[in-house]
């Protein structure tokens, strides 16, 4: 059991910066889920943990204590590898028990009850005697989660371990993982490029993009109020709409206007410095629905259906408003067709405005949109005397 | 279809292709059935081996002149030639010395080769790939370039007239290297760093883990070795005497038994294909991963 904490971490190789300087903090025994798109430095960071390559710049620290110049070995940390990383030669109880006598202080006799114990857990007992190639995907990854599990590091480091499977199986793995981190309880720092792997697995998520920490959050506030654009389109699928508008002011308060729409905006903060400047409302797909005729027509938005794309649960429309495109979500059995006009309202509770050019929040129409409510806002770099 | 099986099955696909009815039809079938390739291959495999069947032959006869196609019959002086090659003529002192000087490089080439080839793959050297590119430019400076600084190093050494002169130069092997590289390069890179967090030192990675991955390959690589070393003639000729000599230089003393004036072609023919013989029985046992070597890439 460890904390893991990362200040102002840099990493260069030679003109590429891969982190740009990053700040966070894994709480003991949480599990957080580090996302981004692929190049985005999720990896490097997990890596620089590791001790697999070391930081330009900044500081990694396990308890308090810094890790810069430490050798992989002596972190005390375990890494799962989404090709899995077992040797091909050697059994499955081999690659379990092969590093872990270099890596502990375990006797043989106490390798070999771990060995049972987390064959038992993973459910691998039948299997240790076969060598990889005669095991499947999701097999190979629960043998080299034992190796990991067996080891009984510090910290668990996942670098997309579900990735190499087939979409089933990924998800029964996802279940089992969080499964297994409710009965350890060891540190765990998750990478993925999945957004649903993201959001069900971590206690708390990183969103990355470009080398810096977008936002730090619980999957829930994640989802409902993204500090950007970036967070916003990239948490959520389908992804977020994104339409630029000018915010105005209006008789019954602040409206967000379009060419083919003016939207009434709930009080909220952060929505008066928006007033008289242009703003990209976000509102996402299935936060729209297909309005029926008595709808107050002021509140609606009216769009051309180009594409319909039944999911079997729901049927995904893609519409025209003025030049821009948004998606909707409408009930399975909508008798709607392409080329047909809808009338979509939007929650009002669900709307977003970000900024033209940064893409930062500007304000979410939801309550409590900025006040931190249980302290897992987005939060700044971590306070590092804080023990 | 195997060149076996073609002709086997060839009586009744000739006989298809007479019943065939065009002859624009017996054409395509020719050449679907490959029979056309697997002829020219047949015949090219016989051309090369016609000099190693002439030298069997030839080993058999007592004075081994062949002057027209009724000397191509085997003769009935096989054992007597062979006894008085190898146990009159000590021809087997020879081999010895060979398969010593052989057995030596290849080890001796190995454990270099994946030392170097273990420190490129495991470590992050500094200017890795120019110091890889360095060891292949070796490959412009092989012994015979070498001789005469070489003879001078070895004589200096005091090293003339032992083992050591005969193996240490051949020890570092840019070829080795390089397809050893080639294969490890293939490993996932995550095998090594899950041994680095696993505390698996470099050591105990290369005897764990890389070798027994690489058996294959280095399987090859060792016939590969063998065979080369076990041809190696000028070198052992100028830096060993007679005690340490090798089985090609000896072929040429063999050879140089005359039988009353005329050169004793069996005797040589003799020695020739007992000189065959062990690389021979290497690439039959292990064709395999010797093809398996040449055919390397990455994955």
């Amino acid at each position: 059991m460890a904390r893991i904490t990362l200040e102002n971490v840099r990493k260069e190789y030679g003109d590429v910066v891969a982190v740009r300087g990053i700040d966070l903090e894994v709480p003991d025994g949480s599990f957080v889920v580090v996302v981004g798109p692929s190049g985005c430095g999720k990896s490097t960071t997990l890596r620089l943990v590791a001790g697999l390559e070391s930081v330009t710049d900044g500081d990694v620290r396990k308890d308090g204590e810094s890790l810069v110049g430490v050798e992989p070995k002596d972190r005390d940390v375990a890494m799962v590898f989404q090709n899995y990383a077992l040797y091909p030669h050697m059994t499955a109880e081999r690659n379990m028990t092969f590093g872990a006598g270099s890596a502990t202080d375990f006797d043989d006799a106490e390798i070999e009850r771990r060995v049972a114990d987390a064959a038992e857990l993973l459910d691998i007992a039948d299997l240790l005697d076969r060598k990889p190639e005669a095991l499947s995907g999701g097999e190979r990854q629960r043998v080299a989660l034992g190796r990991a599990i067996i080891r009984d590091p510090d910290v668990f480091l996942m670098d997309e371990p579900l990735s190499n499977l087939d979409a089933k199986l990924r998800i029964r793995m996802r279940a089992e993982l969080a499964k297994l981190h409710e009965e350890l309880r060891t540190t765990t720092v998750y990478v993925t490029h999945d957004q649903t792997e993201a959001m069900t697995l971590g206690d708390e998520v990183v969103v990355m993009n470009d080398g810096r920490i977008q936002q730090v959050d619980s999957p829930q506030r994640l989802y409902d109020y993204p500090a950007n654009r970036f967070v916003a389109e990239f948490i959520g699928d389908p992804a977020m709409n994104a339409l630029e508008v000018a915010v105005e002011s209006g008789a019954d308060g602040a409206r967000a206007a379009h060419p083919g729409f003016r939207l009434p905006l709930p009080d909220g903060d952060g929505l008066d410095a928006a007033v008289d400047s242009r703003a990209v409302l976000g509102v996402r797909p299935e936060d729209l629905s297909l309005a029926g005729a008595d709808t107050d027509a002021d509140a609606a938005i009216e769009a051309t259906v180009t594409v319909t794309e039944p999911l079997g649960d729901s049927l995904l429309l893609e519409c025209r408003v003025g030049d821009d495109r948004l998606k909707t979500q409408a009930s399975p059995r909508s008798d709607v067709r392409s080329g047909d006009t809808v009338a979509l309202t939007p929650d009002p509770d669900r709307l977003h405005l970000f900024d033209v050019e940064a893409g930062t929040a500007l304000y979410h129409s939801a309550e409590g949109a900025t006040a931190p409510d249980d302290g897992r806002t987005t939060r700044s770099p971590p306070a590092t005397s804080e023990e | 279809m195997t060149l076996l099986e073609t002709i086997v099955d060839a009586p009744n696909r000739a006989a298809e292709y007479l019943r065939g009815e065009r002859t624009g039809d017996r054409f395509a079938r020719l050449r679907e059935d490959g029979l056309a390739v697997h002829a020219a291959l047949a015949s090219l495999v016989l051309l090369l081996l016609f000099p190693v069947l002439v030298a069997i032959v030839v080993s058999t006869k007592e004075s081994g002149i062949v002057t027209g196609l009724a000397d191509l019959a085997p003769g009935g002086n096989a054992y007597d030639n062979y006894y008085r090659a190898l146990v009159e003529l000590e021809f087997y002192r020879y081999m010895l010395n060979s398969l010593v000087m052989a057995s030596v490089i290849v080890v001796g080439k190995l454990a270099v080769s994946l030392l170097a080839v273990l420190a490129v793959v495991y470590y992050r050297v500094p200017y890795k790939d120019f110091v890889f590119l360095f060891i292949l430019f070796t490959l412009l400076l092989p012994v015979p370039v070498r001789f005469v600084p070489l003879y001078r190093l070895v004589t200096g050494l005091g090293w003339n007239n032992t083992v050591f002169a005969i193996t240490v130069p051949y020890l570092a092997s840019a070829t080795t290297v390089f397809v050893l590289r080639q294969h490890f390069l293939s490993i996932p890179p995550s095998l090594v760093e899950n041994a680095k967090l696993d505390g698996v030192g470099p050591l105990e990675f290369l005897w764990r883990v890389l070798i027994p991955m690489s058996k294959g390959i280095l399987v090859g690589v060792s016939v590969i070795i063998f065979v080369y070393a076990w041809n190696q003639y000028l070198w052992p000729l100028v830096i060993v005497g007679d005690d340490l000599q090798v089985a090609q230089v000896g072929l040429g003393r063999l050879r140089g038994q005359a039988q009353a004036g005329e050169v004793a072609w069996a005797l040589t023919m003799t020695g020739s294909v007992l000189t065959l013989l062990p690389p021979l029985v290497l690439l039959v046992l292990f064709r395999k991963p010797l093809l398996e070597t040449f055919s390397i890439q990455r994955k």
